[in-house]
């Protein structure tokens, strides 16, 4: 499973919606499934699975699953296509 | 009253507010996103405001301050003493009132930082007992949101009534207090 593949699964295990609901411009509050409790959720499993620690203004920045590809791209997690 | 009070905490600083502060204010009391979900949605003049500025300026049992994230303006929030002629400071029941004006940051987890802030200096500040708001009914992000932080319908209806007390905020706020209070990146390196 590729990053594109992994981030993709994460959202959907997270926020509790199938995959094909899964894209860049799914935004926070947009869907009720993706409220603060899912957020925190989604933090942890995205640390989890990239082995990295996001900090506040990380989490904060975390808008949509485009900016949360952007965010770990400055982990050096790649998403390359 | 102290005067120029500044909390901060979650990321964001809570300021009095003061009078350069009213034009956006007003500019954001009367967007209509933002008016829909107020009690009164009716439009506020800049004479109407300059004199409920006079009135709150000089009253012990409300404050009101701007919220401010990474040094913009974004919102504002409010207390106001429940019980009638009681200053804040000896208030048991206290009402916030809380919204985002900058459009960009309704709709972002960031909206709970000025109301932990705000909850945690009612409860451990000005040692209230309980908060209570209410909220219109067709609100029902707003009535979400404060579900999350523990608060408990006290009379359903066209205007919510809800409270929160002491232990159902530390259990419920946990979790969202920790993901808002982590170090910045630059002082972990």
């Amino acid at each position: 499973m590729n990053n594109q593949e992994r981030i993709k699964q994460a959202f959907s295990d997270s926020l509790a919606i199938p995959l094909e609901k899964v894209s860049d411009d799914l935004a926070y509050n947009s869907i009720p499934e993706w409220d603060s409790t899912a957020h925190m959720i989604l933090i942890a499993e995205l640390e989890n699975l990239f082995n990295v620690m996001l900090d506040t203004d990380d989490i904060i920045d975390m808008s949509s699953v485009a900016k949360a590809k952007e965010i770990l791209a400055k982990y050096e997690i790649e998403f390359d296509a | 009253m102290e005067q120029n009070q500044i909390l901060t905490g979650y990321q964001v600083s809570l300021r009095e507010v003061q009078e350069k502060d009213l034009p956006l204010l007003r500019q954001w009391r009367n967007d209509t996103e933002i008016r829909q979900f107020m009690v009164s949605q009716t439009e506020i003049t800049e004479e109407q405001q300059s004199a409920w500025f006079r009135k709150v300026s000089r009253d012990p049992s409300q404050q009101h301050f701007m919220i401010s994230y990474k040094d913009q303006d974004i919102g504002s929030v409010n207390i106001q003493s429940r019980e009638l002629g009681k200053p804040l400071s000896q208030a048991k029941i206290i009402e916030p009132g809380l919204y985002i004006g900058e459009a960009k940051y309704r709709n972002n987890i960031i909206a709970f930082s000025p109301t932990l802030l705000i909850n945690d200096y009612c409860f451990e500040s000005l040692k209230c007992q309980k908060l209570v708001a209410k909220v219109k009914s067709n609100n029902q992000a707003a009535l979400n949101y404060n579900l999350k932080l523990g608060y408990q319908i006290v009379k359903p209806g066209d205007l919510i009534e809800i409270s929160l007390n002491f232990d159902d905020y530390q259990r419920d706020s946990k979790a969202l207090k920790a993901l808002l209070s982590r170090t910045p990146r630059k002082h972990r390196e």
